[in-house]
């Protein structure tokens, strides 16, 4: 309890630090926040250019697609938000040897990698995110009550683990090949995949969204409990299922990379 | 000449040499940026499948494949970054040692991405354009591309190339102003990828903004050489995208040279 709190206590510091660097640099926030809101905007705009061709795509309707792509934004942003600094110990730190400094504090090594930074940059997906979901709400795609809005909660927490797992796991490799962000950008570019209804892929990239890089449970399938009455179990409990095991599995590596860890540095 | 050739052929060809030191690397973010193109050719198929008519925006199915496609290839041979080195240059402050020289900095840049559009060329476009014209022959029972529309648009690339990478390195001086480019990037790459035909082609705007775009240099960059390898232009309309994207290498090239010149003359570096 008293590690826990002085935990908590140590992320408010880092949070109100961050808060200050934003404040700091507003414009370079701003251009952030634009880089990341263009990208996801220009996908939309394709969907909408597309539907002035076709009635619908497979089944499923404009709104429902919007609301498919805007719901898996949250998660993303969720964990890009948080856990930004995993990028960087793919790419820099275990092969510039700067991870040496976690390795020295007596403090849990994985909380000190996330709350090194916090990335602004994020709000941007979160906020096309948000704007896509209450255009949702608004046209009435959505079915709204107590339980679907508790799920929605659970959902993008456990999508945003899940995220964070994939992130981790691949970043660990770096402690045997000293850099893996090439590895970490195929593996976190596959939830590309995860934008639009899994239906549209053939079977073997489906198998691989679904079982061996799980980005098909951050969006399509948990977003179609909210469109369609689906089982909250079978979407949003699998969901938790495969959040919860794979961050088993990634930390498990994560711990066991570290124990083999070696400085790259001098 | 050839004083020129001997001066700016060691850039072209140290870039050609670095980019193949980094092969591992390489591999992995070209299988990444082929991500991008299977969900646009599933998402296609899944489009048509879903449509009344044989063509949507003016292409067919098949015609739509050879798009997905031929877009990835020509937009990794032309849309070659010279502003994120710029921009380094200028952040850390180097760029004084390159004014020093007796050398053009703009003419070594692009230089070096013509370096890098050559190792594009022979990883991955020929093997992916290999791949589609097969794909093209042996799964769709197509014929494969006729040579005369492929030497227009090899042409057409080369241009292509050229209004990229004088575009970009006008783009890249912002780095005078804001430290932050790689947001900048992000921003740019959304519009461009959407401007240039990458994402959605052009013929599927409205009649008016379709227009608008056409008349942008952007739509030199992809969607005029896919269009001329799929061989969509008559003699007439060939000549006028060819002239249209001529004038922009040379509009592109003064502008570049005129804004180079205003932020040089107020440029302080400390260090570098």
């Amino acid at each position: 309890m008293q590690k826990l709190k002085r935990y908590g206590r140590l992320y408010r510091v880092l949070v109100s630090q961050f808060l200050k660097t934003i404040l700091q640099s507003r414009v370079d926030f701003f251009i952030g926040l634009l880089g990341f809101f263009f990208t996801q905007i220009m996908g939309i705009a394709f969907l909408y250019l597309v539907f002035e061709q076709i009635p619908d795509l497979q089944g499923w309707t404009l709104d429902q697609l919007i609301f498919i792509y805007g719901f898996a934004q949250i998660p993303r942003g969720i964990d890009h938000l948080f856990t930004d600094n995993i990028w960087m110990v793919s790419w820099w730190m275990v092969i510039d040897g700067d991870f040496d400094r976690y390795m020295l504090r007596p403090m849990n090594v994985f909380f000190q990698v996330i709350c090194e930074k916090l990335q602004p940059d994020a709000l941007g997906e979160l906020l096309v995110g948000m704007i896509l979901i209450f255009l949702s709400i608004s046209k009435g795609v959505l079915i709204v009550d107590a339980a679907h809005i508790l799920c929605f909660f659970i959902s993008v927490s456990a999508g945003a683990v899940i995220y964070t797992s994939i992130k981790l796991f691949f970043a660990t490799i770096a402690f045997w090949v000293k850099q893996s962000g090439p590895f970490l950008q195929v593996a976190y570019n596959l939830a590309d995949f995860a934008k639009y209804p899994t239906e549209i892929y053939s079977k073997g990239v489906r198998f691989l969204i679904t079982w061996v890089i799980p980005f098909a449970f951050v969006a399509y399938l948990p977003a179609s409990y909210f469109l369609i009455e689906k089982s909250a179990l079978a979407t949003i409990g699998l969901e938790c299922l495969i959040a919860l095991i794979f961050w088993i599995v990634a930390y498990s590596f994560f711990r066991y990379g570290i124990s083999r860890y070696e400085s790259a540095g001098n | 000449m050839k004083k020129f050739i001997r001066t700016y052929l060691p850039f072209a060809s140290n870039e050609l040499k670095r980019n193949m030191a980094y092969k591992g690397a390489f591999y992995l973010f070209t299988l990444c940026s082929l991500f991008g193109s299977f969900i646009q050719y599933y998402l296609w198929m899944a489009i048509y499948g879903s449509a009344q008519g044989a063509k949507l925006g003016s292409l067919t199915r098949e015609e739509m494949v050879v798009y997905v496609f031929m877009s990835y290839v020509t937009s990794s041979l032309t849309m070659i970054s010279v502003s994120r080195e710029l921009g380094k240059d200028v952040v850390k402050g180097s760029v004084v040692m390159n004014l020093i020289k007796p050398i053009d900095y703009r003419l070594s840049l692009i230089a070096k991405g013509l370096g890098t559009m050559v190792y594009h060329f022979m990883m991955p476009g020929i093997f992916v354009w290999a791949g589609l014209e097969f794909y093209k022959w042996y799964a769709l029972g197509l014929p494969v591309v006729n040579i005369g529309n492929l030497l227009l648009y090899v042409v057409s690339v080369i241009f292509s190339f050229f209004i990229y990478v004088l575009f970009d390195f006008c783009f890249g001086m912002i780095a005078f102003f804001t430290t932050y480019i790689f947001g900048m990037q992000m921003a740019k790459d959304a519009l461009l990828s959407f401007l240039t035909g990458q994402l959605i082609p052009l013929s599927f705007f409205p009649e008016i903004v379709e227009r608008l775009f056409e008349f942008l240099p952007f739509s030199s960059m992809v969607y005029t050489p896919v269009m001329i390898y799929l061989g969509k232009y008559g003699i007439s309309e060939l000549w006028f995208v060819l002239g249209r994207q001529l004038v922009w290498v040379v509009l592109l090239y003064l502008l570049g040279s005129l804004l180079w010149k205003q932020v040089t003359r107020r440029m302080i570096v400390l260090g570098g």
